[in-house]
């Protein structure tokens, strides 16, 4: 897996071959705090099961370590959960907030008893709290998209299906309008589709119905992609040339692999990251790595010749 | 319903005897309808419409259920997360492949929902009535329970149906139409017409008003309340099976949005309907009505260019309050 | 029942009049309901409106406190024509009314209730300190003690009127309209509120009363005026008419015959027999016989158990001990199972659990025997509609449209209806709880004979009933509870208030004497 983040393949590779000097440590005890959204979405989703996967892997590593995975459901109930996982007293906290402002606070306070504080994928209002931040690229993956767009389209209408109103999705949205400007790509229309399915679905029928002519639908996310799909589908209509998702969801990988038309990108954004943010965590406290800074994670344009790098068929996402 | 007089003495009804309340809602449709017209003219053409009726088939049926019980006096919070559940077992089920053939598989499948659904809602109807708890409480548990099920049985992600020559054999149940009217459309209809039957026609339906009406008058009448209740909750519960069955073939799969908000909405398109939230009144036709209104709303938000995405809404909330003080209004006169 | 109250020795003959009505008149709809009403209201002055159900009394309250406005006629106030635009308005002008029903929330204090929607405050918070004093001399000001402090949850019916009362009274006022004020009171209660109005009158207020009881009538007022049909039939110096005078001009006839002539039952078959039956934290150790034929009264106090006897008798509360029905044990864990076994109970309750009043009369009037209207799986319409036409000619449900609500009607149709609909069961046995509470002299009358009438067919009936005239009226037997206990049965010439009051208040036989005395 460590090989899809290509940014990082530097600082993993000198944490795995440092990890042997560390020897002594071995069985020193650290407890690391996981606080993350509950799976409200397929792509939360994945960022739960790839903390519990990291969580037994990297326990098993250091018999010392003791990893707590708390998920909630919303930002309230988890500025509750950094206060008791706090209290259990913790030495390093990795988190992935539900959302910049509502958490910056809480965060800050556990900052300031002197824990170790890792920010996953949402960047906090001030960033001299965090000690490490690890996050996939949103502009980018809106950029990669747009680029692609630009590239392989030249001219076209595009419908925009946007997630939710909150920050990774104005950046996501900011890349792919700068991407495309003053290219020949016109957006029709934009609507939210807060990265369900279910009313991906709903918003794409209703497209449909608005525009005669579609050249091609960017929803950034591949959960709401496959509404889209089915809609496109049902309407039996032949103009949309492709549907450009983003994330990496196994199933869009899959058709990319296997070479849909409709569907001949995607871009990357993995849940994995929560993953890797636990192990620069770990490796903070068994090996002699500086860790701390910023460590984005490219938004890898999959296509049908490296789709077979990205596929993992056992994972929920 | 015509109530004439028993004497045999022919009553004349003008429009004044209709009653208005029930009326309401369909105005409140009517008026929207024309709106979107003016809109978009594109509104009004049958593929869309169909296309709106045929979305909101979902929260029709359940919205059927809710009126059961909330007629009755309960409330139930939880059908949204119940439908997850029962969309996630039913496509494991589909997935684990124990039978031969797609039609026994999907009949088994099928049946296996409504039982699963019924037994939620005979859950739900047991602890508020055995346990004498708020059912705003209890179904706001199962609801957290339900919801955490579902993400339990699908491990965090998404539950998909594996077998995609199974797919194509269940897919017309949402995308086929007989006679060119959409197969949910006519799963409502039929959900109606038994609901309205068994609300307005039999004596179940009647001790259902009256518990909602006024649970002390039901029990000295030596009405079983609690178990006309708990049925209610049954009800509720097949209900969402039903729409289970609809919701599975239009994406295969049960994710952990499926269902997220269906309660309000359900329970929105009743009171829109005329069905009174303390019980006492229902109005299975105004229900439909309601959750069509829901549809039509958003569907005229999209197609029209007149606010930003970021308002829409804000206009759909003031859509359906305009559209209940029309109502009150009509019903005051 | 009769109460003593201390008259004001002397009517300001010479005070002028507070209000004058005149040719007032109201329609709803097509139909007049008050026709030509004239009528003087003195200050000082307590003035008795007495009339039948649906006579028009509820309707012309309601002009005068300013919840309706009238179609034709006009009030006038110390001689200038006034029109209310509500009853705020109509308060401004001193005119203030107590509802019958109970309007205060349980879960506050009497203070909090007293000043609901006028809190006293300092600065921004509330004052309770000057509320509670406030409430205390308020309360204390109509003779009663009550701390203000406690939830009215806590009180008991006649307390939460007086509080109810005092919640009015805190407003200047010039004229007090009393809506059936002692429809729920036991006669002590009612002698204590017939007081507070004598202190209302002392003061120089004007007092408006409304009631079904014309003892109390006799008793407080010095004026009466009496409505039939929505018209004024006469309005008179109370000294002149006698209570059986009111009942004539009510009713239109001579109603002196209230009770019916009922002959005790013959044989000596008991069809019900109660052993020891215990109802928790209302009834002990009750035993009774009740035989073929038979009515079979129940007194006591309010809060002497009955109600809860007859609950747990019919299983609509937990209750152990032995019921036998004609001889054979039975056990009712649930109100259906008596109901199978041919006992109904008809609740003192009529809006809160005899009757679904959002709802119609064929729907009220089915519900307890719906099974007998269903074909296949269907209610059949038909055959309820017909039903509900002959419950109508039956009981003589008097009722303008048959598409009401059972809320729309008077009580005392509300009443017949409960009967209506219980009798669908064709029980053998029949307990009314309370039949003619709120209810006036002539459907009570009807009540009465349709009772004897049941008891005549060979059924059995017990009735529960603080009004002690009626129990002796129409009763074989009279069995009286106090504290949950039945301590006495009396029959034949022991069948008297006196003797019935010293067994449901344990006092001595001076004391009840001296009570009687005084009545």
């Amino acid at each position: 897996m460590k090989k899809t983040f290509a940014g990082l393949a530097f600082a993993l590779a000198s944490a795995a071959s440092l990890g042997g000097a560390a020897y002594a440590q071995e069985n020193k005890e650290v407890t690391i705090a996981v606080s993350i959204p509950a799976a409200d979405h397929g792509w939360t989703g994945g960022v739960v099961y790839h903390a519990e996967r990291a969580k037994a892997a990297l326990e098993k590593a250091h018999p010392g370590l003791k990893i707590i995975v708390k998920t909630s459901p919303d930002g309230a109930t988890q500025a509750n959960a950094l206060e008791d996982l706090t209290t259990q007293g913790v030495d390093a906290l990795v988190t992935l907030p539900h959302n910049s402002d509502e958490l910056t606070d809480p965060i800050r306070q556990v900052k300031d008893k002197g824990i170790f504080i890792t920010v996953v994928d949402r960047a906090l209002s001030d960033p001299s709290i965090q000690d490490l931040y690890v996050a996939g690229n949103n502009p980018e993956l809106g950029r990669v998209a747009g680029e692609y767009m630009k590239e392989k389209l030249g001219t076209a209408d595009v419908v925009v299906i946007r997630g939710l109103p909150i920050v990774i999705d104005e950046e996501r949205q900011k890349g792919f309008d700068d991407a495309i400007a003053g290219s020949g790509i016109k957006v029709l229309d934009k609507q939210f589709g807060n990265w369900s399915r279910d009313d991906a679905f709903k918003v794409m029928q209703d497209f449909l119905t608005k525009y005669q002519k579609i050249d091609a639908v960017w929803c950034q996310d591949d959960d709401m992609a496959v509404g889209v799909l089915e809609a496109i589908q049902q309407a039996g209509r032949s103009d949309i040339k492709m549907v450009i998702g983003g994330a990496g969801m196994k199933d869009m990988i899959k058709k990319v692999q296997d070479g849909d038309p409709m569907m001949p990108v995607d871009v990357l954004y993995p849940p994995a990251m929560v993953a890797t943010a636990m192990e620069l965590t770990v490796a903070n406290f068994y090996d002699q790595v500086p860790v701390r800074g910023r460590y984005i994670l490219d938004a890898t344009l999959v296509t049908k010749d490296n789709a077979a790098e990205f596929y993992f068929p056992d994972s929920p996402f | 319903m015509t109530d004439l007089a028993a004497t045999g003495k022919p009553v004349r009804r003008s429009w004044k005897d209709v009653d208005l309340r029930a009326v309401a809602p369909f105005v409140a449709l009517a008026v929207l309808l024309v709106f979107g017209t003016i809109v978009n003219p594109t509104f009004i053409g049958i593929d869309n419409l169909l296309n709106v009726a045929t979305r909101s088939a979902f929260i029709a049926i359940i919205a059927v259920g809710a009126t059961f019980v909330i007629s009755a006096g309960g409330l139930d919070l939880s059908v949204g997360a119940m439908s997850a559940f029962v969309a996630g077992v039913m496509i494991l089920f589909m997935n684990a492949a124990p039978l031969d053939g797609n039609l026994p598989m999907l009949a088994a499948a099928m049946l296996l929902a409504v039982g699963v659904g019924a037994a939620c809602g005979l859950a739900n109807g047991l602890i508020t009535t055995v346990g004498r708890i708020e059912p705003f409480i209890v179904t706001l548990g199962t609801m957290g329970i339900f919801r955490a099920l579902t993400i339990y049985l699908a491990e965090g992600g998404s539950i998909a149906m594996k077998s995609q020559e199974l797919r194509a054999t269940y897919r017309p149940v949402y995308f086929g139409d007989v006679f060119g009217v959409p197969v949910p459309i006519i799963v409502v209809a039929v959900v109606a017409i038994i609901g309205a039957f068994i609300l307005y026609r039999t004596s179940f339906g009647r001790h259902v008003i009256a518990v909602g009406s006024n649970d002390d008058v039901a029990r000295y009448s030596g009405i079983p309340v609690n178990r006309v209740r708990t049925v209610t909750y049954i009800i509720q519960g097949i209900c969402v099976a039903i729409a289970v069955l609809v919701y599975v073939p239009r994406l295969g799969a049960a994710t952990p949005t499926t269902g997220l908000l269906w309660e309000l909405q359900a329970i929105t398109a009743v009171v829109i309907g005329g069905t009174a939230l303390r019980g006492g009144v229902g109005r299975i036709w105004g229900t439909v009505c309601g959750a069509l209104i829901l549809e039509v709303v958003g569907n005229i938000m999209v197609l029209s260019d007149l606010v930003s995405e970021y308002l829409i809404g804000a206009v759909q909330g003031a859509i359906i309050i305009i559209a209940m003080l029309v109502q009150r209004s009509l019903s005051r006169r | 029942m009769s109460v003593a109250v201390p008259r004001a020795s002397t009517i300001p003959a010479t005070a002028a009049p507070l209000m004058e009505v005149r040719g007032l008149a109201k329609a709803f709809g097509m139909v007049e309901v008050l026709k030509d009403i004239d009528l003087t209201i003195a200050s000082g002055e307590v003035h008795a409106i007495i009339g039948e159900n649906g006579a028009g009394k509820s309707t012309l309250m309601k002009l005068l406190a300013g919840h309706l406005q009238p179609t034709r006629g006009t009030l006038s106030i110390d001689g200038d024509p006034v029109a209310f635009a509500g009853p705020v308005d109509a308060e401004h002008r001193g005119i203030v009314l107590v509802h019958q029903e109970i309007l205060l929330a349980p879960d506050l204090t009497v203070a909090q209730n007293i000043y609901l929607g006028r809190e006293l405050r300092r600065g921004f918070t509330v004052d309770d300190r000057a509320m509670n004093e406030g409430a205390a001399a308020a309360v204390r000001s109509l003779g009663a003690d009550i701390d203000p402090s406690v939830v009215v949850g806590r009180l008991s019916i006649a307390q939460r009127q007086l509080v109810q009362i005092a919640r009015a009274l805190l407003v200047p006022h010039r004229l007090v309209i009393f809506d059936e004020p002692t429809a729920s009171l036991t006669p002590t209660e009612t002698e204590a509120l017939l007081a507070v109005i004598d202190t209302i009158r002392r003061k120089g207020v004007a007092v408006l009363y409304i009631s079904h009881r014309l003892p109390e009538v006799k008793a407080i007022a010095d004026r009466v005026t009496v409505l039939r049909d929505g018209r004024r039939v006469t309005s008179e110096l109370a000294d002149r008419l006698e209570t059986a005078d009111m009942a004539r001009l009510m009713v239109g006839r001579d109603v002196s015959k209230l009770y019916p002539d009922h002959r005790a039952a013959a044989g000596d078959e008991a069809v019900l027999e109660v052993e020891g039956l215990d109802v928790p934290g209302y009834a002990k150790g009750a035993t009774f016989r009740l035989k073929r034929g038979e009515i079979l009264g129940f007194a006591g106090l309010i809060g002497a158990g009955r109600t809860e006897l007859m609950e747990g008798l019919v299983g609509l509360r937990t209750a152990h001990g032995a019921v036998r029905l004609d001889g054979r044990p039975k056990r009712f864990s649930d109100v259906r199972d008596s109901m199978r076994a041919g006992i109904v109970y008809l609740s003192e309750d009529r809006k809160g659990k005899g009757l679904l009043l959002a709802e119609s009369l064929r729907i009220n009037l089915t519900l307890a025997a719906l099974g007998r209207f269903v074909r296949g799986f269907l209610i059949d319409k038909g055959r309820e509609r017909t039903a509900l036409d002959g419950a109508i000619e039956e009981f003589d449900i008097r009722t303008r449209r048959k598409d009401l609500l059972a809320g729309q009607l008077s009580g005392g149709n509300q009443q017949k209806l409960l009967i209506a609909k219980m009798m669908l069961l064709d029980p053998s046995i029949i307990i009314i709880d309370e039949p003619t509470r709120g209810i006036d002299i002539g459907t009570k009358e009807q009540i009465y004979r349709f009772i004897a009438s049941l008891a005549e067919a060979g059924k059995s009936v017990i009735v529960v009933s603080s009004e002690m005239p009626e129990l002796i009226g129409i009763c074989d037997r009279i069995l009286v509870m106090r504290e949950g206990r039945i301590v006495a049965e009396v029959s034949g010439e022991h069948m008297n208030e006196n003797e019935i009051v010293v067994h449901a208040t344990g006092a001595t036989a001076e004391e009840a004497a001296l009570v009687a005395e005084r009545a």
